[in-house]
């Protein structure tokens, strides 16, 4: 019972990191707060949908729906972002909304404000016995999987030029372009990744839920958010952190809460985000500097 | 001619910065940019490199029209700016400051031969290698600016106030060093608010006030005019 609890923990913790992430890439390099990364991770939710209503076997499925969550961010920020390019931090926040509006209208319109089942495979909903402990494949293939998406990235930040070129655009975009490293290829590049991680945390998200609907991005996209803002805004370790403390803290809460205050738990947990925040306004782990182009 | 400015102007908001700016550097020159805080020096080098836009004016390297460029375009020309406070990336190592400076321009074995004679160049840097550039001393931290700068092989290098926050033996290490780039061929455009220093290294210098150009001439020729003299030598 208690190592289920702690497997579930860490798995959602591992989708919130992912998400936050994302966010947090994103926000390092721009300076945007992206509201619209819940959409990206509808839209390969659906991308899903699709290629296994096609017939595609399922893992080619999955990456047809990761690509077209890294492809949609892509192209996100070519068709909203680039135009509004060193704008204020208000209109781009606003832009982020408005193309976060217009994909869920679109969603609820094109194909169907009700959630879509989606057939998973079976293997996916069993489970392994070890004497008493009973764990589910699927919590534990999310976690290998958020495992694996950190260690990729790890590696392709620190040891890829164009990763390294991220890490110093977090901290002077401008110096980076004297260097003659284009400003569109370090953006392009972050969308990217957060299209990447937002795809697979939807494949993860969907595995558990099999279905999908318009709103779907929303919940997990605004605690990947709280995550984000607890960790250090713009810190990638930060996000980590805070997503898998927060994924953490509302399992367990949901776990050990008496019936009566159960209704209370994401009360109490943002009771917890602000007395972090009191004590480190800067979040756990503060990103070293922010300068936006 | 390497360089030319023509008419430039820079303007922030409602104040001028820049009101009228014409310089010409010539191939394998240092041409020192001297002046008072606010005279409009570093916004003239960030124009050329493409971070200031101008109101008006033209910058034309090798015969090409660069005004308006992007500065990532502007660098792949082989103009390649050292910024003031030197701006290197604390939190990356030394080594992988030095990789971004070569990034775009170099292949990936003509970017380790390049590192190694940036190393060659700046023995401190081959020291502290796998520190971060934020660990660094003041002076290091201005060998690793101009050393990124250098990994390029850019053609001309614009350094902004080089001597700022150094201590003065620092301050002679690194303008020896950029006697010696210039010995190699470099073409240097220099701004440096330490007058005596500038016109020692330079063979031609402009002095800037308000925004425009009140002075030109050889280096020598200004070391001895009665205005500079007054204005920034304090003599």
């Amino acid at each position: 019972m208690i190592a289920q609890q702690i497997i579930n923990a860490v798995s959602l913790g591992g989708v919130y990191a992912l998400l936050a992430l994302g966010l947090a890439i994103v926000f390092s390099i721009v300076g945007l707060i992206n509201f619209a990364h819940g959409e990206l991770m509808t839209l390969s939710g659906y991308a899903l949908l699709a290629a296994l209503v096609f017939g595609l076997p399922f893992p080619a499925a999955v990456l047809v729906a990761v690509s077209c969550g890294a492809l949609a961010a892509v192209a996100m920020e070519r068709v909203a972002f680039r135009p509004m390019r060193g704008a204020s931090v208000t209109s781009l926040l606003l832009t982020s909304f408005a193309v976060s509006s217009l994909l869920k209208v679109v969603f609820q319109n094109g194909i169907s404000a009700r959630p879509q089942a989606v057939a998973m495979p079976d293997w996916m909903t069993g489970a392994f016995s070890f004497g008493d402990f009973t764990i589910g494949v699927g919590p534990s293939i999310s976690i290998v999987v958020s495992a694996l998406a950190l260690i990729a990235l790890e590696l392709f930040l620190r040891r890829s030029v164009t990763g390294t070129a991220m890490r110093a655009a977090a901290e002077d975009f401008n110096v980076v372009r004297l260097m003659g490293i284009p400003a569109s290829r370090i953006i392009a590049t972050a969308f990217l990744l957060s299209g990447l991680l937002a795809g697979l945390a939807a494949m993860l998200w969907v595995a558990q839920r099999a279905s999908v609907d318009p709103l779907m991005g929303f919940t997990p996209v605004l605690k990947a958010f709280i995550a984000a803002v607890v960790g250090g805004l713009g810190s990638l370790p930060g996000a980590v952190a805070g997503g898998f403390l927060l994924g953490i803290i509302e399992v367990l809460l949901q776990a050990t809460l008496p019936a009566a205050v159960a209704p209370y738990r994401d009360a109490i947990v943002l009771s917890g985000v602000i007395a972090v925040l009191l004590v480190r306004p800067q979040g756990l782990i503060p990103a070293v500097r922010v300068q936006r182009s | 001619m390497m360089l030319s400015v023509e008419a430039l102007k820079i303007r922030y908001g409602e104040v001028e910065a820049v009101r009228r700016v014409d310089l010409a550097v010539d191939s394998g020159e240092i041409i020192a940019l001297v002046g008072a805080n606010g005279a409009g020096k570093s916004s003239t080098l960030g124009a050329i490199a493409g971070l200031v836009p101008a109101v008006s004016g033209k910058v034309v390297f090798d015969g090409v029209d660069i005004t308006g460029l992007a500065p990532e375009a502007i660098a792949r020309k082989g103009v390649s700016l050292v910024p003031e406070g030197r701006r290197i990336f604390a939190g990356l190592t030394v080594a992988d400051n030095l990789r971004l400076g070569g990034a775009v321009h170099l292949s990936a074995s003509e970017a380790r031969a390049r590192e190694e004679e940036m190393l060659e160049l700046f023995p401190i840097l081959r020291r502290y290698h796998r520190v971060k550039g934020g660990n660094l001393s003041g002076g290091e931290q201005q060998m690793l600016a101009i050393a990124r700068a250098l990994m390029g092989k850019p053609r001309m290098v614009l350094l902004d106030e080089p001597s700022l926050g150094l201590a003065p033996q620092l301050i002679d290490t690194v303008f020896d060093l950029i006697a010696e780039l210039r010995r190699n061929g470099l073409t240097i455009l220099l701004v440096e608010q330490n007058v005596a220093l500038a016109l020692e290294i330079a063979d031609r210098a402009i002095v800037l006030a308000n925004g425009e150009v009140v002075l030109s001439g050889t280096a020598k020729e200004l070391a001895t005019s009665d205005l500079v003299r007054q204005a920034y030598l304090g003599a």
